[in-house]
């Protein structure tokens, strides 16, 4: 029978976005577990049959490692799951962080059709339910690997550019041995982001998963100290992939905050994460938490912060920050957690000093108020203080999370890598080459603290080169 | 201090900026990375051309202060001293500037209050506000890249 042209297609049916189950409130302030709880497989089938299939899809625009996102919706929507993963796959190697992690809000979902006249599709969570369901079906098929080319690669940091660019010069034959500081492979994906918003399993697992590819994986070596960039050139290694990350802890040089109970987050966030110190005495790393504790930031890293002290017992916890909230970096759902979780916020205050008791124990801080002016050439809003606006407020404990910078050790240790004033590494924007021949960089070390995913992102395009110079260079 | 005249004042400035420039040039042969060397020679740089500018004034230019009031992000008041040396990092760097544009801003400020004479103070008021102009640039570049609110 012919088709009618005139006949209009059929309309497609309205779904409201799935929303994700998740843990009470009142239930999961008393533990680490995981707050979300993830779709069932008619839920996300349910969500994926609301993406338009565009011709053109914005959300792969929006996506920093252009994940074929219509595909593996449609594959969702066929009930074929694992092939769902392997699509993901084929673009990422961290989906189960991604989905969790990832700000799909300011990226992929921000670009959906559907975001224009209501929510978009949830492609952050189908992108977890995916990579779950695969693992949860048992052992991941390996994908095949090129045969063995005999080059040597050393990646230094098994965080997320690392394991990247690991995964890839892995999968084209390369002998990979990644160097991690820490006793544990993940970098800021174990000692930074909590049990609650990414379980350690999940990382775990993906670094597993690299080991069966063949990468080789010495913890406890700290690049820079135990051994030196140009040891690892001398021993063998054609080129060398610094993806370090940016974990040295800024603070305001502001006076006390050398006093007891006052901490950066990444001291507090590592005992609780990495050593697990909610578990202490049955781990040796113990942490201080008082009773009314403070968090200094409007980041993702600052709720971090107060949803652990909370977790851990504190009776009170505030967050003070400079600006208001609607100008915090924090992703929305995460602030929204926060306030659900009895999270105090001073918005528009800013310290100027900590104070100290008779034994050197923080015991509050003075703030000032502050306003907000224009926008400056980043479009963040300036803010000053306002004058006479001094206040105290008590507090025991005093947590800093207003960034992270570079860390300076593996740039004091190899005088040919260049650096910019920040400390960060300057790198060829598209292949990751540093000044130093044969070394390569990416990530928060070079762009300063951004996202999992372009890290990512950084990862593969420096493998790509690294491969290239492999593969044009005699073999040493 | 005892000034009779614009151009002894515009002299003092003169040799502040100059001394400053020293100082920064010196912090530069001693700092052990490269990008701190150039981040001090720059700061050199700077102090030179704000000597520059006020010998021309001092050779018949205009020295007018700034229209609108210089922002005060209290940052130079607000953070700890830092002892200059070899392992300085940028953010040390700019805390030692401001603070040191923040001492001269006040010098100059002080010199106008202390002077009857209107034409001097006229110029103690523009050079102080030349100052608070200085520290501002350092206490934004501070604010944004310290202050992060993030990682």
């Amino acid at each position: 029978m012919e088709e009618n042209p005139q006949a209009e297609k059929p309309k497609k049916e309205k779904i409201p976005r799935q929303k994700m189950p998740e843990q009470n409130v009142s239930a999961r302030i008393r533990n680490f577990n995981e707050v979300p709880l993830g779709y069932d497989p008619e839920t996300a089938q349910r969500e994926a049959r609301r993406c338009l299939q565009c011709k053109n899809p914005q959300c792969v625009d929006g996506c920093p490692v252009e994940i074929d996102i219509p595909a593996f919706l449609q594959l969702v929507v066929d009930g074929k799951f694992v092939e769902a993963a392997h699509k993901i796959k084929e673009k990422n190697v961290l989906p189960a962080v991604c989905g969790r992690v990832c700000p799909q809000e300011d990226q992929c979902e921000k670009q959906c059709i559907l975001g224009i006249r209501g929510e978009p599709c949830a492609i952050g969570s189908l992108e977890r339910f995916v990579a779950d369901w695969e693992a949860d079906q048992g052992e991941t098929i390996l994908p095949s690997l090129l045969p063995p080319t005999g080059h040597k690669v050393a990646v230094v940091g098994a965080g997320p550019s690392g394991l990247t660019v690991a995964f890839d010069l892995a999968l084209l034959g390369h002998d990979v041995t990644i160097f991690e500081a820490l006793h544990e492979p993940g970098g800021v994906l174990m000692y930074g982001i909590p049990e609650f918003r990414l379980p350690k399993a999940i990382v775990k697992r993906e670094v597993e998963f690299l080991r069966r590819l063949g990468v080789k994986l010495y913890t406890s070596v700290v690049i820079g100290r135990t051994i030196e960039v140009d040891d690892l050139l001398k021993s063998g290694f054609e080129a060398v992939f610094l993806a370090v990350g940016a974990g040295l802890p800024m603070f305001m040089k502001i006076p006390g905050e050398n006093l007891n109970g006052v901490f950066s987050a990444n001291e507090f966030l590592t005992r609780v994460n990495l050593m697990k110190a909610y578990d202490f005495p049955d781990v040796d790393t113990p942490v201080w938490v008082g009773k009314n504790v403070a968090v200094i930031g409007g980041g993702n890293v600052a709720m971090d912060c107060a949803r652990t002290a909370l977790r851990l017992g504190a009776k009170r916890v505030s967050v003070i920050y400079r600006r208001s909230r609607s100008e915090m970096p924090a992703r929305h759902e995460e602030i929204v957690r926060a306030e659900e979780e009895g999270i105090i916020f001073f918005f528009l205050t800013n310290p100027i000093r900590y104070l100290s008791d008779e034994k050197f124990w923080v015991r509050g801080m003075e703030c000032v108020r502050m306003e907000l002016g224009q926008p400056d050439s980043s479009g963040r809003r300036s803010v000053k203080p306002i004058p006479d606006s001094e206040q105290i407020i008590d507090f025991d404990t005093i947590i800093v999370a207003i960034g992270a910078g570079a860390n300076p050790i593996i740039a004091s240790t190899t005088p040919d890598l260049k650096t910019n004033r920040w400390g960060y590494y300057i790198a060829d924007e598209e292949t990751g080459l540093t000044s130093k021949p044969r070394v390569f960089a990416g990530g928060d070390i070079v762009t300063g603290s951004a996202t999992v995913i372009s890290a990512m992102g950084a990862g593969r395009r420096s493998a790509r080169a690294i491969h290239k110079l492999l593969m044009e260079s005699k073999k040493v | 201090m005892n000034f009779q005249s614009v151009g002894e004042i515009l002299d003092f400035a003169v040799a502040k900026e100059e001394q400053s420039a020293q100082f920064y040039d010196s912090l530069a042969a001693q700092v052990r990375q490269e990008s701190m060397a150039e981040v001090f020679r720059e700061l050199a740089r700077e102090e030179l051309q704000h000597k520059a500018k006020l010998l021309e004034v001092k050779q018949g230019g205009t020295f007018q202060p700034a229209p609108e009031e210089v922002a005060d992000l209290k940052i130079a008041e607000y953070v700890v001293d830092v002892e200059p040396g070899p392992e300085m990092s940028y953010p040390d760097a700019l805390i030692l500037a401001m603070k040191m544009e923040k001492a001269a801003f006040k010098l100059y400020n002080d010199l106008a209050v202390s002077t009857k004479d209107a034409v001097l103070r006229g110029t103690f008021l523009a050079l102080a506000q030349e100052e608070a102009r200085h520290k501002l640039r350092f206490e934004l570049e501070y604010d944004r890249n310290v202050h992060q609110d993030d990682y």
